[in-house]
C-alpha cells in the first residue's frame, strides 16, 4: 500500500506517536555528525540523504547490556535485570541496517528449542543434524526487537563506499521494515509493509496519483544505478584459507576494531563482571585478546589470522550456517577505517583460483 | 523469556588438591529442583562464575552415573581460576549449562577404548572412564595412557588403584623425565604410545591434553593404524558465552562451544584446522 503524505503531516503524526512510544531516529549533532538518538523533539529528526555514523544495531545489541546483578558475598540469589518494556519506533532506518537486524535475528533469536540440554551428541565424525548456530534465544535482544517498530527510509544518495546491491540489498529494500518512506516532492511516499506499520501510519496520507506513482517507480528503478561500488562475492572462500593474501591485506590494520563496532551485522561480544554486575559488551575479532587463552595460547596470534577470521565469518562461515553473507554493504567499515582497508575490495580481489 | 545468562547458585562442598596448581571443586546445587533436573553427559561443560570476577568454561570431571555433586577440576591460570583457588567450602559460585555435545557415547559402544591424557586433560576423560566402568558391559577393553610433566602433576591419583584393578582395563602412567623412586614409564605421551602399541582393531582413541601433545599424538595414532574417524579429541578454546553467540571459539564454521568441544580428527582435518 503506497500513499503520499506531506512532511508537516508526517512530523505531526510522529509528535502524536511520541506520547505512546519512544522515538528513535537520526539526529545531526553539531561538530559530530549524524547519530541515532532517542528523539525528544520531532524537529530534531534528520531525514535527509546523510547516513548515521553508527548503525541502528546499537539499540538492539547495545554496546553494553546489563545482564545480572550478583549478591553480596554468600548472600543467596543472583538477580536478572529485566529488559525494558517501553515500545519504540525507529525512524529513518536504512534498508541495509534493517537487513542487518534480520541477520542478527538468526544468531540471537533462533527458533525456540524445547529441550534444556542443547543438543544430543552428534557423534564424532558425523555431521551434526542440529540447526546451525545458536539454539538459545537471548531475552534482551529479542525484547528489543519485539518492542520496536521499524520505519525505514529509502536511500537517495548512496556514497562511494556503499555496495549494498552486491549483497542482495536494495537502496529501497523492505526486508526487516514495518514501513518504508521514500522522499518525494513536498513530503514522503509511504509504503506500509506490516500490520504493525499499518497500526501507526495506516490512517495517514492520500493515495498516490498515477503520475506520482510513475515518477516514484522511475526514481526507484534508478536507485540501484546510483551505486558506483560493485563487488563480486564468491560462493565460498575455502580454497584461500592458507593463502598469503591475508598477510598482505591485513598488514596495514592497526587492530582498532572500529570496523566491528560500526558494522550493522558484527555481533561478537565479551562478558564482563564489573563488581556486582555482569555486562555484555561489544568485542571484536581484530583485538589480540579476543581469542587469547588464560594459558597464553592464542589460536589467532597475528593480524593475518584475525583479519581472515573477520572476512571468513562474513563471507564463508555464516553462509555455511545460515545461507547468507554476514555483510549488508553499508560501507561503514570502509568509510571510517583509519588506514583505508576496504573489505569490499579485499573480497572482490581474493585470488580464489590459488589453491591452498 | 528466560535470561540465558542466569546461573544456578552452587555451594562448594569440598576442595581436593590434585597437584600443586590444580584443585577439584565439588559443587552442590542450592536448589533441590535444579539438582534433580540437571543432567549432563561426559565431555560437556559448564560456565562457572565467580561473582564479580568473571566466568570460564570447565568440563565435568566426574561421571553422571555417580553424581551427588558436580565436580570441576581447575588449574590456576587466569583471573577466574585465581579467584576460585582462593575459595573454600561453604562459598558459593554460579554455574550455567551443560553446554556442548559431549562424547558420542552410543558410537563408542562395543569398542576397545584408548584414553590418551596429558596433564589436566585427564579431567574430561575421567568422567568418560568412570562412565564406561559403570556401564562396563557396553565397552570392551579400556586402555588409559596418562602423562604429566612430573609425578607431582598427575591428576586423580586415588582413582589409579581402582582403574588398575578393573576388568579388562590397563593404566599406563608416564612422566616427561626420569625421577627418583618413579617406577612407571618415562617419556612424552606419543613415545609411550609407540612402546605400548595399543590395538587399533575395533578401537577408538580419545585424546585430551595440551595443544602440543595433541599435535604430536595424532600422527602417532595414525601410524599405529587408527583411522581418522576413530580418533576423537575434546578441545580447549576461549569461550565466553557457551551458547554459540559470542563468536570467538569457532573452527571454520563450527563453534567449539556448541558443535564441540568433542571433535573427530577427520572433522578437524576437513576444516583444515581453520582456527
Amino acid at each position: 500500500m503506497l500513499k503520499s503524505i506531506t512532511k508537516e503531516d508526517f512530523f505531526t503524526r510522529v509528535g502524536e506517536l511520541s506520547n505512546d512510544f519512544e522515538i528513535i531516529g537520526p539526529m545531526e549533532l553539531p561538530l559530530k555528525g549524524i547519530f541515532y538518538q532517542s528523539i525528544l523533539n520531532t524537529e530534531d529528526l534528520y531525514l535527509g540523504d546523510g547516513f548515521a555514523i553508527e548503525p541502528i544495531k546499537k539499540f538492539f545489541l547495545e554496546p553494553s547490556t546489563r545482564l545480572l546483578r550478583y549478591p553480596w558475598k554468600n548472600e543467596p540469589g543472583v538477580e536478572s535485570f529485566s529488559p525494558p518494556e517501553r515500545e519504540r519506533i525507529a525512524i529513518g532506518v536504512r534498508p541495509c541496517e534493517a537487513k542487518g537486524l534480520v541477520l542478527l535475528d538468526s544468531v540471537f533469536d533462533p527458533p525456540a528449542s524445547s529441550d534444556l540440554i542443547p543438543n544430543s551428541a552428534p557423534g564424532a565424525g558425523k555431521k551434526s543434524s542440529n540447526r546451525a548456530g545458536s539454539t538459545y534465544q537471548d531475552a534482551f535482544y529479542t525484547n528489543n526487537r519485539k518492542r520496536t517498530i521499524i520505519v525505514g527510509l529509502a536511500c537517495g544518495r548512496p556514497d562511494r563506499c556503499c555496495f549494498c546491491t552486491s549483497l542482495g540489498v536494495s537502496p529501497a529494500g523492505t526486508t526487516g521494515m514495518d514501513v518504508l518512506l521514500f522522499e518525494i516532492e513536498g513530503g514522503f511516499a509511504i509504503e506500509i509493509i506490516t500490520d504493525r506499520g499499518k497500526g501507526i501510519f495506516g490512517a495517514l496520507g492520500k493515495e498516490l496519483s498515477e503520475e506520482e506513482k510513475k515518477l516514484l517507480t522511475s526514481v526507484n528503478n534508478k536507485r540501484e544505478d546510483l551505486l558506483e561500488k560493485k563487488i563480486r562475492v564468491p560462493e565460498s572462500m575455502d580454497t584461500i584459507f592458507t593463502s598469503d593474501y591475508w598477510d598482505k591485506v591485513s598488514r596495514s590494520c592497526i587492530s582498532c576494531g572500529i570496523c566491528t563496532y560500526l558494522c550493522p551485522t558484527c555481533h561478537c561480544f565479551d562478558l564482563i563482571d564489573e563488581r556486582r554486575i555482569k555486562l555484555r559488551c561489544y568485542d571484536g575479532c581484530s583485538f589480540p585478546h579476543f581469542t587469547l587463552h588464560a594459558s597464553g595460547e592464542n589460536p589467532r596470534p597475528t593480524k593475518k589470522e584475525r583479519y581472515r577470521q573477520r572476512v571468513f565469518h562474513k563471507f564463508d562461515y555464516f553462509k555455511i550456517n545460515f545461507g547468507e553473507n554476514l555483510c549488508v554493504g553499508c560501507g561503514r567499515c570502509i568509510r571510517f577505517c583509519p588506514v583505508k582497508i576496504d573489505i569490499g575490495d579485499i573480497v572482490d580481489k581474493a585470488p580464489l583460483s590459488k589453491k591452498r | 523469556m528466560k535470561n540465558i545468562y542466569l546461573p544456578h547458585v552452587v555451594e562448594i562442598v569440598d576442595v581436593q588438591e590434585e597437584t600443586p596448581d590444580v584443585k577439584t571443586f565439588k559443587l552442590k546445587f542450592r536448589d533441590n529442583v535444579v539438582e534433580e533436573s540437571f543432567d549432563y553427559r561426559p565431555g560437556q561443560f559448564v560456565e562457572l562464575s565467580v561473582f564479580g570476577e568473571g566466568e570460564a568454561p570447565f568440563c565435568f570431571s566426574n561421571s553422571p552415573t555417580r553424581r551427588n555433586v558436580i565436580e570441576c577440576s581447575v588449574k590456576r591460570m587466569g583471573q577466574v581460576t585465581e579467584a576460585l583457588h582462593e575459595m573454600d567450602t561453604g562459598d558459593t559460585v554460579g554455574i550455567r549449562g551443560p553446554y556442548g555435545n559431549g562424547f558420542p557415547l552410543e558410537d563408542l559402544k562395543g569398542k576397545n577404548l584408548l584414553f590418551v591424557a596429558g596433564g589436566i586433560g585427564l579431567a574430561p576423560l575421567r568422567s568418560l572412564i568412570n562412565y564406561c566402568l559403570d556401564n562396563r558391559k557396553d565397552y570392551k577393553t579400556l586402555t588409559i595412557v596418562n602423562g604429566a610433566r612430573t609425578s607431582k602433576d598427575l591428576m586423580y591419583r586415588n582413582e589409579y588403584p581402582v582403574w588398575e584393578k578393573a576388568k579388562d582395563t590397563s593404566l599406563h602412567l608416564t612422566v616427561d623425565c626420569q625421577e627418583e623412586n618413579w617406577t612407571c614409564m618415562v617419556g612424552v605421551v606419543p613415545k609411550v604410545l609407540e612402546q605400548i602399541k595399543p590395538t587399533c582393531g575395533n578401537s577408538v582413541a580419545i585424546v585430551c591434553g595440551p595443544p602440543i601433545m595433541i599435535k604430536f599424538t595424532m600422527p602417532t595414532l595414525l601410524k599405529l593404524g587408527f583411522c581418522e574417524d576413530a580418533i576423537i579429541t575434546t578441545l580447549e578454546m576461549k569461550m565466553k558465552c557457551g551458547l554459540g553467540q559470542c563468536g570467538r571459539c569457532n573452527i571454520g564454521h563450527l563453534y567449539v562451544c556448541k558443535d564441540g568441544p568433542v571433535f573427530s580428527y577427520s572433522q578437524l582435518k576437513d576444516k583444515n584446522f581453520q582456527f
